[in-house]
């Protein structure tokens, strides 16, 4: 499928006079046809924009796992949907970095429990001690 | 030091008694939402399937997560699943994924893209796939009609209207025997004048035939026009319509020793599974030849 919003060069949430005017001034006279019977009809493009949905969402996870350059994705349709590869940090290795920090927090956590409840309690005792002074006297 | 909350996706995973399951049975839940409604019939065979997975918690937040298309989680399940393609788990995912998407008999475009991903995240070639494809739901793999063109909407809106036009009609007909079955004389003479009216057709019908037949001998053309289907098998085994079975038998062993697979099996799998597609076919237009005539 083509992608109608990014070859007349708008965004695909923006209103309906905003793409009229985008088709007026498109000089493409087939892409122009194509775009005027899709777009500007209500339900349409309803439907449209939940394929564009689906199909952004699999380009972006197509450059995220680098899987651009497949055999399924060679042929026209699909290639407007293609983005280029992207290097940010995988979802798989955050998570497992992040449980690592979760456990080694419960590990210390457990570690220094006591000394951190002793002290805890003993400036716990002061506070109160003073505020029942300042509270009597 | 922060520690971000973790999404509940991640929290399904991380108790999940097999992660790559969980991250499958998402993918799967994907397929489920992509298609616009989830039917009742489908979220049933979607737990029938889950049953052959060893993911030990409940269905209902995966295929929430999924229809709210959350794509953190779902960049994370094909993480999880991309680490372990090319493994035995691959082709039954596939096949399962596949019934998925044509429970109700169509598959619909967003499913076929989806489809195409799971396949090159599997590392399974997209010829295997089409294989894999049709002995799941015994039709062809082929790319939907594409919505951003005019024709697919022309050609939409018109079986629309043919398929209300045509529930008019049965309605009407419907309203029409029964005005028509009113006195039972009624319908006896209607009868009689069908009788007579098909009598008379039946006469003119012959005379075209005659008249056919004539014209068919002055042409020296024995067999009767050859339908669409006939030329097309004819086609395929490089014949012209009208050709004899000695002909066909002698194009068909031809073609078949030049296709088959075996020739080629050295060459790699994708070279084998072309070959084999194409002998499929010769082999179909043969069977079909030899059954017609």
């Amino acid at each position: 499928m083509r992608d109608l919003y990014q070859r007349l060069g708008v965004d695909s949430r923006a209103s309906d006079d905003t793409i009229r005017q985008a088709i007026d001034a498109c000089k493409h006279n087939a892409l122009k046809t194509d775009a005027r019977t899709v777009l500007e009809v209500k339900s349409r493009r309803e439907e449209y924009d939940r394929l564009h949905a689906t199909l952004t969402d699999i380009g972006r996870l197509r450059a995220r796992l680098g899987l651009t350059h497949g055999p399924y994705w060679q042929d026209n349709v699909a290639n407007d949907f293609s983005l280029p590869p992207d290097t940010s940090v995988p979802h798989h290795d955050a998570l497992l970095s992040r449980v690592a920090q979760a456990v080694t927090l419960h590990n210390r956590w457990h570690r220094y429990r006591a000394p951190w409840l002793v002290g805890g309690l003993f400036a716990l005792g002061i506070i109160l001690g003073i505020a029942l002074c300042h509270w009597l006297l | 030091m922060a520690l971000a909350r973790f999404s509940p996706f991640e929290l399904l995973l991380l108790k999940s008694r097999h992660q790559t399951d969980t991250a499958g049975l998402l993918l799967m839940a994907w397929v489920l939402a992509s298609k616009g409604h989830i039917t009742d019939p489908d979220r049933q065979r979607f737990a029938d399937l889950a049953h052959e997975f060893r993911h030990g918690h409940d269905l209902e937040p995966l295929i929430e997560i999924a229809v709210a298309q959350d794509l953190a989680a779902i960049q994370l399940a094909a993480e999880v699943l991309h680490k372990d393609s090319g493994g035995e788990r691959a082709y039954p995912f596939l096949r399962q994924a596949t019934a998925l998407a044509v429970n109700d008999g169509k598959l619909t475009t967003a499913n076929y893209h989806i489809l195409c991903f799971l396949a090159d995240l599997l590392g399974v070639a997209p010829a295997e796939f089409a294989a894999l494809f049709e002995a799941t739901t015994g039709k062809a793999f082929e790319a939907p009609e594409d919505p951003s063109r005019t024709a697919y909407w022309q050609a939409k809106e018109r079986q629309q209207g043919h398929r209300e036009q045509s529930q008019e009609r049965s309605e009407q007909a419907q309203q029409d025997e029964h005005q028509q079955y009113g006195s039972r004389e009624e319908r006896h003479e209607e009868r009689e004048q069908q009788q007579k009216r098909k009598h008379e057709y039946s006469w003119q019908r012959n005379d075209y035939r005659h008249h056919q037949r004539h014209e068919q001998h002055s042409r020296a053309h024995q067999s009767p026009p050859p339908n669409d289907r006939t030329r097309r098998a004819l086609a395929v085994l490089g014949l012209e319509p009208g050709a004899s079975r000695n002909e066909i038998r002698k194009a068909y062993r031809r073609l078949a020793q030049l296709h088959h697979p075996d020739r080629v099996f050295a060459k790699g799998e994708a070279m084998t599974a072309s070959a084999s597609q194409r002998f499929q076919r010769i082999k179909k237009a043969y069977d079909y030849l030899m059954e017609a005539s």
